[in-house]
């Protein structure tokens, strides 16, 4: 068996900062297991419903999916995990017992806060100090609540307090209290973790003289503590990045009749999310892209108008983005009232720099090993945006769940467990004929709330997936590694696999040895039926799986027993569930991914075992991913029909019908099969 | 390889009843490849016969095993015990394969789960197609790799008939005419000068045939 097998990751799972289980608690949803799908995005990540929302999702972009149609929308379905009745009853866990240490955490942000978790959970005694009156740092300051609502920040921030986290706010260390003073304070050890609160200047004529400039960072400030806030009627926001989108969207809201982002490379280039971008356009933000500021005009000491020029993008610079070029003689101007700058942020380095080291280029303080956090001091840590500069919140949570591990090892003496994954391989490519043989679906999207509305207020624009929704959009999923495997002791080469494959995954050596491309394969079970000596076996719901769910359904042999093979891709909710156990309490419903994984042997075991009859209900043909094998489940269940009506069974008690539109089964199906066994009187064998 | 295919179950329940303790019995190589004899299929064959045991109050457990080839004896010894444990074998190989477990244990009945059909190949899933009658004197060469003696239903060696109609066999239309397409090979080989040769005598073999290589048997090969 191949030994690459089974620790190659997911691609969505290596791409996440901190590795989410990615695909489980997708699959978790498809299977309409809520609760637990919850609780595995939970484990690893203190802020699930705050990345619902704002992560700017690694995962999709390696999604496989996405080399066929449109990546599964993985985002939206944390979001759906974390925003349901369950995840209140989930409980956190609990603090081991306490270590009597004490940790103080700088800055209350996604690395300072999940850095204060993980700690609290390992049983250290955890301070954070906030130099703002209030906790989440950009989180909180930074994002607008149209994006994130401060009620789902505040119960993730509170459910992590509940470990016993202390929190000082309103003190500013570096001014307040110098950072040295932690450590006489009794802390063992500090976690930096300041962000990056300070914008860059413009460095344009006009800047410094004007009324009427402002940072972004400054104006979001305001914005996210409804200060009361001025805006103008004509605005140009400065900069490409999710800070210039999230300032020119709020803008909007806050009534500016035009707004203007300037940004100096193309579409292409633009670090803010895409999806931002398109929402801004859509709310009626106009870019002006390939532009570039020249300098700020002013009329009686207020900002009247800024002065640009048009670039063209030239070679690729180190960081092999296009750089723009200015064209002479493109100089135009645009008339605003206001000017927000928006061209990246620095942390305050000001206030520490005597404490720690910083980076002479970009700012930000200096580690002087990745691996471990450290800074230039024993005993201070540092990590998120005040190391890396402006970055992402997963990119934070992972260096606050990163310096949690560092520091706990640095109490105990010892040195932290290497980092498993430090960066992500790129996706795979799919081969073409897996391409073109994939079923296409299409991605399920929440709802947008009309842009009339969206700009009134600064509530949610998208609704959160409804069950439905979510479950189907979970069934996309591809199932990478999840897989067949062949089993090279076993396997005689008959080439069966290599004939009955929807998508071309398994090949032949020149040997005639049989491999399944991890990659290509979607773990759709085919194989693992056509196989004749049993030498594949599959990830995704093994045949001891539903070989066990039969035995266990019949292992009391007294009561009369139906068994029922739903498939996943059936359209029903767990009401349906209920309603079937309390209807029919003879029918013990057995879930598979497909009729395709049931052999003619489970529904003759089934008979064998005492079963009264056996239904199998697959999903409507358009739902189903691999239309082409359902004449493979036709042919077998009549090959059981046959058997059964030789050994006298009668082949009507084995039943194969379509699922409803909604719903297991139609009732009146159910009622015909029932009449049907009490015609029939009870399985002899029972 | 060699193709099979399913007895009816009918057939195959009157010959076990009441022969006890059985071992039905799988046979992993051209047997499994036709989707006859592999563990799979042993598993769909042993429990309809537990089944009908049951309900006819048939004593005797079924058991299940499969061997890499039943017509090794090598193959076979490993399950020695479990086949003399038991009273009879349902055996899901070829006649070889049957043939073999009866000589290897003949206190213990054989019994064939299978008819074995001929050699031949996989056309498509479910498709099988015989090619070759194992006729010991291959002639392939002069027919461009297309068997008269198989695939003509006379088994003519020196040409067609005359019964063909529009390329296919009188005994069937949907047969096409083997020496038709031997023809029509040759000619895009430019070898049709061979047709006109006189047909090779053939050996036909004596059965049971025997294949003696006395280079190996007397271990002179190199």
């Amino acid at each position: 068996m191949d030994s690459t097998m089974h620790t190659k990751l997911p691609p969505c799972k290596s791409a996440c900062p901190i590795l989410t289980n990615v695909q489980e608690y997708v699959q978790l949803i498809a299977e309409r297991r809520f609760p637990e799908a919850f609780a595995t995005i939970r484990s690893l990540n203190p802020l699930p419903s705050v990345c619902g929302r704002i992560c700017t999702h690694p995962c999709e972009t390696a999604c496989k999916r996405g080399q066929i149609d449109e990546p599964i929308a993985i985002a939206a379905l944390k979001r759906f995990a974390g925003d349901g009745p369950w995840a209140a009853r989930y409980t956190v866990g609990v603090p081991r017992q306490s270590t009597g240490h004490k940790i103080a955490v700088v800055g209350s942000g996604p690395a300072g806060l999940s850095a204060a978790h993980d700690l609290a959970l390992l049983g250290h005694y955890v301070t954070i100090f906030e130099a703002l009156p209030v906790l989440g740092g950009m989180l909180r300051v930074g994002v607008p609540a149209y994006r994130l609502p401060k009620d789902v920040l505040d119960e993730e921030v509170q459910a992590i307090l509940a470990l016993g986290v202390e929190t000082k706010t309103g003190i500013q260390i570096g001014k307040d209290v110098k950072l040295p003073e932690l450590f006489e304070q009794g802390y063992e050890a500090l976690f930096v973790a300041i962000g990056a609160h300070e914008d860059r200047k413009l460095g344009i004529a006009g800047e410094d003289e004007l009324e009427g400039i402002v940072s972004a960072v400054s104006f979001l400030n305001a914005v996210n503590q409804c200060r009361d806030l001025q805006v103008g009627n004509t605005v140009a926001v400065i900069g490409g990045g999710n800070t210039a989108i999230d300032s020119a969207r709020s803008l909007v809201r806050l009534g500016a009749e035009s707004v203007h982002v300037v940004y100096r490379r193309s579409m292409e280039e633009m670090p803010a999310a895409r999806e931002e971008v398109e929402e801004a356009i859509h709310e009626g933000v106009q870019v002006a892209f390939l532009t570039s500021p020249v300098e700020i005009l002013g009329k009686g000491g207020k900002v009247s108008s800024l002065k640009c020029m048009k670039n063209e993008l030239g070679e690729p610079d180190a960081g092999g983005r296009r750089s723009p070029m200015p064209v002479p003689g493109s100089e135009f101007a645009i008339d605003v009232d206001m000017v927000v700058a928006a061209i990246g942020q620095t942390p305050h380095s000001s206030l520490l720099a005597r404490d720690i080291g910083f980076t002479e280029k970009g700012k930000v303080i200096h580690l002087t090993d990745v691996e471990t956090l450290a800074t230039t001091r024993s005993g201070i840590f540092a990590g998120g945006d005040a190391v890396t500069g402006p970055a992402t919140v997963i990119k934070a949570i992972a260096a606050g769940k990163r310096a949690a591990v560092c520091i706990d090892a640095y109490l105990n003496g010892e040195s932290p467990p290497s980092i498993v994954a430090s960066e992500a391989a790129p996706t795979e490519k799919l081969p073409q004929n897996v391409v073109e043989r994939t079923k296409n679906f299409l991605r399920h999207e929440a709802i947008s709330f009309p842009i009339g509305d969206r700009v009134k207020s600064f509530d949610e624009v998208k609704s959160v997936l409804t069950e439905d929704l979510a479950v189907g959009e979970a069934l996309r999923c591809l199932h990478c590694t999840l897989g067949a495997t062949v089993d090279t002791e076993k396997c005689i080469s008959c080439l069966n696999c290599v004939q009955a494959c929807p998508v071309g995954a398994p090949a032949t050596t020149k040997m005639g040895e049989i491999t399944i491309d991890r990659f290509s394969c979607q773990a759709c079970g085919v194989c693992v039926l056509e196989c004749p000596v049993q030498a594949i076996d599959i990830a995704l719901q093994p045949r001891a799986d539903v070989k066990g769910q039969v035995r266990e359904a019949l292992r009391s042999g007294d009561n009369s027993v139906i068994i029922g093979f739903f498939d996943y891709h059936g359209n029903f909710g767990p009401n349906h569930m209920e309603l079937l156990k309390d209807d029919y309490p003879a029918i013990v419903p057995i879930m598979v991914h497909g009729l395709r994984r049931i052999d003619t042997s489970d529904v003759l075991k089934a008979f064998e075992l005492g079963a009264d009859a056996v239904i199998l209900a697959g999903c409507r043909p358009e739902a189903d991913p691999y239309p082409a094998a359902r004449k493979n489940v036709g042919g077998r269940m009549a090959d059981a029909r046959t058997v059964l009506d030789v050994l006298g069974l009668d082949g009507r008690r084995l039943m194969v019908v379509d699922m409803p539109e909604q719903g297991l089964i139609e009732a009146e199906q159910v009622q015909a099969l029932m009449g049907l066994v009490s015609e029939l009187g009870p399985n002899p064998l029972r | 390889m060699i193709i099979l295919d399913r007895k009816g179950f009918d057939e195959i329940e009157q010959m076990v009843k009441g022969c006890g303790r059985l071992l039905v019995l799988g046979c992993d190589t051209c047997s499994a490849m036709c989707f006859t004899g592999g563990q799979r299929q042993v598993e769909e064959l042993a429990s309809p016969i537990r089944m009908k045991r049951k309900m006819s109050g048939d004593a005797g457990e079924v058991v299940e095993d499969t061997v890499a080839r039943q017509c090794e004896l090598e193959f076979i010894a490993p399950i020695e015990d479990t086949v003399t444990g038991c009273d009879a074998v349902l055996s899901l190989a070829c006649g070889a394969g049957v043939q073999t477990l009866a000589k290897a244990f003949p206190d213990i009945r054989i019994l064939p789960a299978l008819n074995t059909k001929f050699i031949g190949r996989t056309v498509e899933r479910g498709v099988w197609k015989e090619m070759c009658r194992a006729c010991g004197d291959c002639i392939l060469g002069r027919t461009a790799g297309i068997c008269p003696v198989t695939r003509c239903a006379k088994g003519l060696l020196n040409g067609a008939c005359g019964g063909a109609s529009e390329g296919k066999c009188e005994v069937s239309k949907d047969r096409p005419c083997a020496w038709q397409e031997i023809y029509h090979a040759m000619k895009r080989l430019d070898l049709l000068h061979y047709l006109k040769e006189k047909p090779q005598v053939k050996s036909w073999p004596i059965h049971p045939a025997r294949v003696v290589r006395e280079d190996l048997r007397k271990g002179l090969a190199t």
